[in-house]
């Protein structure tokens, strides 16, 4: 058994894989916090949205004449602002989350390619793949420390929200009238996911950030019939699907971001058999 | 003491279309009156101006001595259509709670089901404190949102159509309810309604509101006056063949 355990353990003895673990883990768990609200609210498509908006943040940094690592300085404001925008016009038009999403993914995309394809011949090549779909087991410890502080900044600001956000995810005209600041926290909970998918991008992609953020809440909905309930099952799920999928394709050599995806999805159908009637 | 509500001149433009002008009147402490008037007549603009939710063009509206929205747990209010996000995992004691907190309860104690239980109790739903809001019937969503309203113990009660879309039984139950709450002597209220019985058996004083003040006075005044005009001459009204005070 100690062998076993021991041989399934041993990718940790390398440091790539410690860091992807922590990197995982840290993303999944915030991302998967957010994801409790957003899945709430129906805007299970924003994270998605969010994240192909990046990639025209990263595109805008390149054209800027920002490396691919540093790209990341323009790319945070502008998805940050794409996240604003698409609150802006859910609040003031008539136009569901969904559209407002769609419309602004599709612009800020097609404007990442355009981006690209006005860098000068000169410029360094960039692998638009990369750019897409990161990879986790190539998280610098740089990196790392950028997602851990990341993290740790959504765990503590949605501790501090989270009952008011709760209130005006439920009713807003009641949140509102029992003192609530319902629109302020509706663009804070906007921006504190486009800052969750902007660093998820760079390290872990644009599917597997999306995944983070929907699927463990989405589990955890069908099973919880309280909100902390939820909220805990959606951080366990996160937790156990990615270490599971990153040991799981260490041992198997498969695409790591793949395989957790494909994890967190098997749990979210076993939710689905057995959830709460 | 100032009044539990008192309207000066008020105006609200929704959408560039003022659906209020110049209305002016007062609700005593203690007073229960009701909103009569013709569907878009603006009774429920009027009531989330005073909640502070909609804002004033012109006028002023002062809420139990404060401008609107500031009197905070001192008013109750009943939501005219119950537009809470069904998918939100919220039982009824989460949502008196959450009344008295100003935020959602994670964690509820056994001071907040207490309070919970006692509100629920006043208006006969004391088997509904751990019910899951979505699937309440009208009626006890009603009773849920009334204990809602009265957890903080309100001066003001304002309540927009409460029985709509509740069966005659459960209007009728709900009915029983409110002249209850109307006995205390210290709690104002204002209830939107078209049901003429409600407001013979409830109100003291009746405003009719069809965009200005038409009528306020007495029950028995502004409803023979307004109801026949509204029902049987209608040129007042865009809707002369609907009711404006249904009699049950």
């Amino acid at each position: 058994m100690g062998d076993f355990v021991d041989a399934l353990l041993s990718p940790l003895a390398q440091g790539f894989v410690r860091r992807a673990l922590g990197a995982g883990l840290a993303l999944g768990a915030a991302a998967a916090l957010l994801g409790v609200f957003i899945v709430q609210r129906g805007l299970g498509l924003l994270s998605d949205g969010l994240a192909h908006a990046t990639f025209g943040g990263l595109a805008l940094g390149l054209l800027l004449g920002a490396t691919v690592d540093r790209a990341i300085v323009v790319a945070l404001p502008f998805t940050v602002a794409i996240a604003l925008g698409i609150q802006y016009v859910r609040r003031r038009t008539t136009l569901g989350g969904d559209v407002a999403t769609g419309v602004f993914f599709a612009v800020s995309f097609a404007g990442g390619i355009l981006f690209l394809g006005l860098r000068p011949a000169s410029a360094p090549p960039v692998n638009v793949e990369g750019l897409l779909f990161g990879s986790l087991l190539a998280v610098s410890p740089e990196s790392l420390r950028v997602i851990l502080a990341v993290a740790a900044l959504v765990v503590v600001v949605l501790v501090w929200i989270g009952p008011r956000l709760a209130y005006a995810t439920f009713d807003p005209e009641l949140a509102a009238l029992s003192g609530v600041p319902v629109a302020a926290l509706e663009y804070l909970l906007l921006a504190l996911t486009a800052l969750v998918v902007v660093v998820g991008v760079k390290t872990v992609g644009v599917v597997l950030v999306s995944a983070f953020v929907v699927i463990p809440a989405a589990t955890a909905s069908l099973l919880g019939r309280r909100l902390g309930t939820i909220a805990l099952l959606a951080v366990a799920t996160s937790v156990f699907g990615t270490a599971f999928g990153l040991f799981a394709s260490y041992h198997l050599n498969v695409a790591t971001g793949a395989t957790i995806i494909l994890t967190l999805g098997a749990m979210f159908f076993l939710a689905l058999v057995f959830r709460r009637r | 003491m100032s009044a539990a509500l008192h309207a000066r001149g008020v105006a609200v433009e929704l959408a560039g279309k003022r659906v209020l002008d110049d209305v002016s009147f007062a609700v005593e402490r203690g007073e229960f009156a009701c909103l009569c008037g013709p569907n878009g007549g603006g009774k429920t603009t009027f009531l989330k101006a005073a909640l502070g939710l909609v804002p004033l063009a012109a006028g002023e509206i002062e809420v139990l001595g404060a401008r609107p929205g500031a009197a905070g747990s001192a008013v109750g209010y009943v939501p005219q259509a119950k537009s809470f996000n069904p998918a939100f995992p919220a039982r009824v004691v989460d949502v008196i709670v959450a009344n008295r907190r100003g935020s959602w309860p994670v964690r509820t104690t056994s001071a907040d089901r207490d309070a919970a239980r006692a509100a629920l109790a006043r208006v006969g739903g004391e088997g509904l404190l751990d019910a899951a809001v979505r699937g309440l019937s009208g009626g006890e969503l009603q009773r849920a949102y009334l204990a809602r309203a009265l957890v903080n113990d309100p001066a003001l009660l304002l309540l927009d159509e409460p029985t709509a879309g509740v069966d005659a039984r459960g209007r009728a139950e709900f009915l029983d309810l409110l002249a209850g709450v109307a006995a205390r002597g210290d709690l104002a209220a204002v209830l939107v309604t078209h049901n003429a019985a409600a407001v013979r058996r409830l109100a003291r004083r009746v405003v009719y509101l069809d965009g200005r003040v038409r009528a306020w006075g007495g029950p028995a005044e502004v409803l023979d006056r307004e109801w026949d005009r509204a029902a049987f001459s209608g040129h007042d009204h865009e809707a002369p063949s609907s009711p404006l005070c249904e009699d049950e």
